[in-house]
């Protein structure tokens, strides 16, 4: 459960983010849906307690983000925007470390990191070492390594950027588990096609702030649009026309 | 409390098989490893080299015929063999075949036999170093001559040789052939430096702007682990192969001077197990500091090659204690060991001077490594928080 009250984060005189509120269940996917440059992945940073916001407030499981980080990055998978691997680690060892560092040992660790190199399809690469792995494979490595914990909150940001199409649906088929085992699923995309299909919710961001949210139905209707894709671009340029308005 | 630690404990294992799997790393600890041990060896072999090439003396004398006798004289010398000087003496110097030529004067005989000063030419280059001995040797062969003879002229006489000696000159040479090996071993304490900041320089900055640049800092950092701990587990990795480098570096030093034909500087000189394991003592924790200044800087530079322009002016910084030492001497000031850096200069040298110093210095220096390095960290970690340095100032 992932609680996010009036949040807002500027860098010198641009507003990244203003006023965004939203909240994603459990047992659902959350999709965050925007623009490049929205302020997705702005938000998904001051979520993982490594931004600080100037104003607002970050709930895991009811813990405060910002008082105490450590104990909600605890309950917290996060795949990020940056998903650097180590070129002379395995796999298998840079999920034993993440494991590690997120308090996992002996049985538990092994049985978690053998069943997530399952999941993901990473048997064959599993002991070869990171260097000269392709975009989708290093993003498998860094999606396992995020999960290693078992988090009940996993947040995913563009989860399936420059992935082909195999890794993609395999990405989505994880997404569609983590929701069926009952985990609370936030991700964020530019893709409507991939926003419509998985999410439970959508919440739209235009100019760092929240300019729609509900299921993909009521967009529609809120919108007067058939299609998603119609709908967001009127959503979009909605924010645009309150910019205009308010300066 | 405990859980921090072992955390460190993690991200040290992970970094320590990380670096030893990353060639760079490794040939950082080689290169600074085996640098010291071979410049010993390359400077004490060409100082003994030159040595006995004073020594044994081969002395190309043109002319012989005009002085039978003296060139009889000269072949007894000891170390000396005299041989047929070649066509053009001067050419022959010039060019370097010969270090040094004798020219006997066609006129030698007569004059000798006159008792004038007969004439001797002595040909040689003052520029080359390698020559300047055997030319001084050379020189000394024949004014020994000279006043040999001048006496035997005086005692024929019927005076004694000590009234032409008005003012009887008697070197006394101060430096000990230990001295001038002293001053070659002076060069280890540099080297020692050296190896406790190379070796540190590949596992530090790769954890570091390494770790940022191929974009793995912010995954690290979504881990519930304190980043003092993360950065502690990195210095520790990064202490251990500085401290492996420094380690290799003295074990070779020690093969190397054991095979110098150290007997040919003077036999008196030696360092002993004992000295070699005091100045491990004095290096090994310069480890804990180098490895921590290292992770300082790497974390203020923005990208991994700034990083590495300011790391190659961070490795100019041990040389600064020995290039001002003529100004700030450093022998027999064993309170420097509260500075980090200068003070294992300071120890050094009065280590290799003979003169060891007490055993609560090394401690000092020890402490005072450590609570700079934990200062470092701290900024470090300080450093570490800023979004900034995070995810870089796009």
């Amino acid at each position: 459960m992932i609680d996010i009250r009036n949040l807002s984060k500027s860098f010198g005189n641009v507003q990244a983010v203003r006023d965004v509120t939203f909240a994603a269940p459990d047992g659902a996917v959350t999709g965050l849906l925007g623009a490049n440059g929205a302020g997705k992945t702005t938000t998904l940073r001051m979520l993982s307690g490594l931004m600080k916001p100037d104003a607002g407030s970050l709930l895991v499981d009811g813990i405060d983000v910002c008082a105490q980080p450590l104990a909600a990055q605890a309950r917290m998978g996060m795949l990020p925007d940056a998903r650097g691997i180590y070129p002379r680690l395995t796999p298998r060892e840079h999920i034993h470390y993440f494991g590690q560092l997120q308090g996992l040992a002996g049985e538990r660790l092994v049985a978690s990191t053998a069943a997530l190199i399952e999941k993901l399809g990473l048997q064959e690469i599993a002991d070869r070492r990171a260097e000269g792995f392709s975009q989708g494979e290093r993003t498998k490595v860094a999606l396992a390594r995020a999960l290693v914990h078992n988090p009940r909150n996993v947040i995913l940001d563009e989860p399936t950027n420059g992935l082909d199409i195999m890794s993609t649906r395999a990405t989505r088929e994880l997404i569609r588990r983590l929701r069926s085992e009952g985990c609370c699923v936030v991700f964020s995309s530019h893709i409507m096609q991939e926003v419509s299909a998985l999410c439970d919710r959508i919440v739209v961001i235009a100019q760092g702030a929240v300019v729609a949210a509900g299921t993909p139905g009521e967009l529609r209707a809120q919108t007067g649009c058939d299609s998603l894709e119609d709908a967001f671009v009127k959503l979009a340029g909605l924010a645009d026309d309150t910019e205009e308005f308010s300066s | 409390m405990s859980v921090p630690w072992q955390r460190t404990w993690v991200v040290f294992r992970k970094e320590v098989m990380d670096g030893f799997r990353d060639r760079r790393s490794l040939y950082s600890i080689l290169v600074s490893a085996l640098l010291s041990p071979l410049i010993m060896a390359v400077m004490f072999t060409t100082m003994a080299e030159r040595q006995r090439s004073a020594e044994e003396l081969r002395l190309p004398v043109a002319g012989q015929a005009f002085a039978p006798a003296f060139v009889d004289w000269l072949r007894q010398q000891s170390g000396v063999t005299v041989v047929e000087a070649p066509g053009n003496p001067e050419a022959a110097v010039r060019q370097g075949d010969e270090d040094v030529v004798l020219i006997i004067g066609r006129e030698f005989a007569e004059k000798f036999a006159r008792s004038l000063p007969a004439p001797v030419q002595l040909v040689g280059d003052v520029t080359r170093d390698t020559a300047r001995p055997k030319v001084q040797r050379a020189r000394a062969l024949v004014s020994a001559y000279s006043s040999q003879m001048g006496s035997l002229r005086l005692m024929a006489r019927g005076v004694s040789p000590a009234v032409a000696t008005a003012v009887r000159l008697e070197a006394i040479e101060v430096s000990s052939a230990q001295q001038r090996a002293a001053r070659i071993l002076s060069f280890l304490p540099l080297l020692l430096v050296m190896a406790a900041f190379v070796g540190t320089l590949q596992i530090a900055s790769d954890s570091t702007a390494g770790e940022r640049e191929r974009g793995s800092l912010e995954p690290l950092l979504l881990n519930p682990v304190p980043r003092s701990a993360l950065i502690a587990g990195k210095w520790l990795a990064a202490a251990c192969s500085g401290a492996l480098s420094v380690v290799c570096s003295i074990l070779l030093c020690t093969i190397v001077l054991s095979r110098i034909p150290l007997h040919e500087l003077g036999g008196r000189f030696h360092l002993d197990a004992a000295s070699y394991a005091l100045m491990a003592a004095v290096v090994l924790p310069l480890v804990f500091f180098s490895s921590a200044i290292v992770i300082f800087v790497a974390m203020l530079a923005r990208s991994y090659k700034e990083a590495q322009t300011y790391l190659g002016m961070l490795l100019s910084l041990p040389l600064l204690p020995g290039a001002l030492a003529p100004l700030f001497p450093l022998a027999g000031k064993p309170w420097l060991a509260v500075f980090p850096v200068v003070g294992q200069y300071a120890l050094m040298e009065d280590l290799l001077g003979g003169k060891p110093p007490a055993a609560f210095w090394y401690l000092v220096a020890a402490l005072a490594l450590i609570g700079s390095a934990v200062l470092l960290l701290a900024l470090t970690t300080r450093q570490l928080r800023r979004e900034a340095t995070i995810f870089g100032r796009g």
